[in-house]
C-alpha cells in the first residue's frame, strides 16, 4: 500500500512541525507572559497604602497591565489551537474533540478509541472535524472514531454533503480517502480513512 | 501558608516563589518536576503543593504527582496551574480528589489577593475552579443541557457559575451580596430545574453532580 508516497511523506512532516511550534509557543511566549504577569502582582503588592501619592493610580495602571497580558495570552491559546490543539497531542482525538465541543456549544456526540494514531492522522482528522462541526451550526452531528488496519476512520454523521471536499482537502495529502453515504434527507454521513503514521 | 512549588518553567517558578512570598507565604520546596516534589514532602511538610500540569514526568506530570502526594498526604491541598483551562483535565483533577483541590490558569492567579484567596480556599477544603473554565461550562453545556440551561433565570445562572467554580453557599452569597438563605433558595430551584438529585448535604458532591451534568453528552446522567 502507498501511504501517499512522497507527497504523503512531507504532509506528516508539515503536522509534526505543527505540533512542534505549538510546543515552542506554550514553552516560550505563553510561559514568558504569564511570568510576567506574576511579577505584576509582586510590583503591586510593594506599593504603599498610603504612604504614596497616585497609589491607587498605579495599582489601576498595574490591573490593567494585568488584563491585557491575560487577553495576549488567550491570543495566543487561540492561535496555537489553531495550529495543533495542545489536548490532541497530550490526549488524542476524542479528548480534543470533546474539548472543542465543549468549547463552541456545538450539537454534538462524539464517540471515540482511546488508540492513538500519530500526528499527522490525528491533526487532519480533527480539523476535517472542526471545520465540519463549525459548518453544522446549531444541528446536531455524530462524531465516530475509530481504528481499522492502520488507517484512523473518521465518521461525521447529519453534516451537509457538500462538506465532502473539505474533509477531502485534510484527508487527500497525507494519501487518505473519504466517502459520503447517508439517509438521503438533505444530511450526509462523511466516512474518512486517515493513514496512520 | 506553607507551600510547595513544581514547575518546569524556569522564569514562572520563580515569578511564583518571589509573588508567594510577597503574600507573606513560606515556600518550603522548589522544584523544576513532580518526582523531586514528591521526594523532598516526603520529609518536609506542606500546607498546598502548587503544580504545574504539562511538567516531568511527561507528558501530565502534575496529575501523577497529584496522585501520589495524595496517596502520601490526604490533607495537603493540591492547586495545578496551567497555560489551559479544559474540561478533560478538570475531570481528571476530580478523579484525583474532590476536596482540598484547585485548577487555575497560570495567569490568573498574578496578584497577591487573588492568590492568597485561592490558597486559602483550598486549605479550607474547597474545590476551586477557574472561573474561565466554570464559565464555559454554564455558557455551553453539552448537547441537550443547553435547553434546560436555558430555562434558568438570569440570578439562578449566576448562582450556578459560582457553584461550578466551587463556591460555598456563603462564598457565593458574599460575591452576590444576597444572603445564604437566598443562595439555598436559588440552588434548589436551579436543581429542580435541570432535574438533578437534590443532595446537596455535602458542598464537594455538589459541585461534582453540577460538573458532570455539565459535561455529560446525555441528559439523563
Amino acid at each position: 500500500m502507498t501511504l501517499g508516497g512522497e507527497h504523503g511523506r512531507r504532509a506528516q512532516e508539515v503536522w509534526r512541525r505543527r505540533r512542534r511550534l505549538e510546543r515552542r509557543l506554550h514553552d516560550g511566549p505563553a510561559l514568558r507572559l504569564s511570568a510576567l504577569s506574576l511579577r505584576l502582582g509582586v510590583l503591586r503588592a510593594e506599593i504603599p497604602d498610603q504612604a504614596l501619592d497616585g497609589a491607587d493610580a498605579w495599582r489601576r495602571g498595574l490591573d490593567e497591565c494585568a488584563d491585557e497580558l491575560a487577553a495576549a495570552l488567550q491570543e495566543l491559546r487561540e492561535v496555537a489551537g489553531a495550529i495543533y490543539p495542545s489536548l490532541l497531542e497530550e490526549a488524542g482525538l476524542g479528548p480534543a474533540l470533546r474539548e472543542l465541543v465543549a468549547a463552541t456549544g456545538a450539537r454534538a456526540r462524539v464517540e471515540a478509541v482511546d488508540t492513538r494514531c500519530g500526528a499527522a492522522a490525528e491533526g487532519a482528522a480533527y480539523f476535517a472535524a472542526a471545520a465540519c462541526l463549525e459548518a453544522a451550526g446549531d444541528d446536531p452531528v455524530d462524531v465516530g472514531v475509530r481504528v481499522e488496519g492502520d488507517h484512523l476512520v473518521l465518521v461525521l454523521a447529519g453534516v451537509d454533503p457538500g462538506l465532502r471536499a473539505t474533509v477531502c482537502d485534510e484527508a487527500e495529502p497525507l494519501g487518505g480517502s473519504v466517502e459520503v453515504g447517508g439517509p438521503g434527507d438533505g444530511t450526509a454521513t462523511i466516512t474518512a480513512r486517515f493513514p496512520c503514521a | 501558608m506553607r507551600v510547595a512549588v513544581a514547575e518546569d518553567g524556569a522564569l514562572f517558578r520563580q515569578g511564583l516563589v518571589l509573588l508567594l512570598e510577597a503574600a507573606g507565604h513560606e515556600v518550603v520546596a522548589v522544584e523544576a518536576g513532580g518526582d523531586p516534589l514528591v521526594a523532598v514532602l516526603s520529609t518536609v511538610p506542606a500546607d498546598v503543593a502548587l503544580l504545574d500540569i504539562r511538567m516531568p514526568p511527561e507528558p501530565d506530570g502534575g496529575l501523577v504527582t497529584a496522585e501520589r502526594l495524595r496517596a502520601a498526604h490526604p490533607d495537603m491541598g493540591l492547586l495545578f496551574l496551567s497555560h489551559y483551562a479544559e474540561s478533560h483535565y478538570l475531570m481528571r483533577i476530580l478523579e484525583i480528589g474532590t476536596d482540598r483541590i484547585g485548577y487555575r490558569l497560570k495567569e490568573k492567579v498574578g496578584s497577591v489577593e487573588v492568590l492568597s484567596d485561592t490558597l486559602a480556599r483550598i486549605a479550607d477544603g474547597e474545590i476551586v475552579i477557574e472561573p474561565e473554565l466554570a464559565k464555559r461550562l454554564v455558557e455551553r453545556p453539552r448537547g441537550d443541557k443547553k435547553d434546560l440551561v436555558s430555562t434558568l433565570s438570569q440570578r439562578e445562572r449566576d448562582v450556578l457559575e459560582l457553584m461550578a467554580e466551587g463556591r460555598s453557599n456563603n462564598g457565593i452569597a458574599s460575591t452576590l451580596y444576597v444572603s445564604a438563605k437566598a443562595v439555598e433558595k436559588h440552588v434548589a430551584n436551579i436543581f429542580d430545574k435541570l432535574g438533578l438529585q437534590p443532595d446537596t448535604s455535602a458542598h464537594h458532591r455538589r459541585v461534582l453532580a453540577v460538573l458532570t451534568y455539565l459535561r455529560s453528552q446525555r441528559s439523563d446522567v
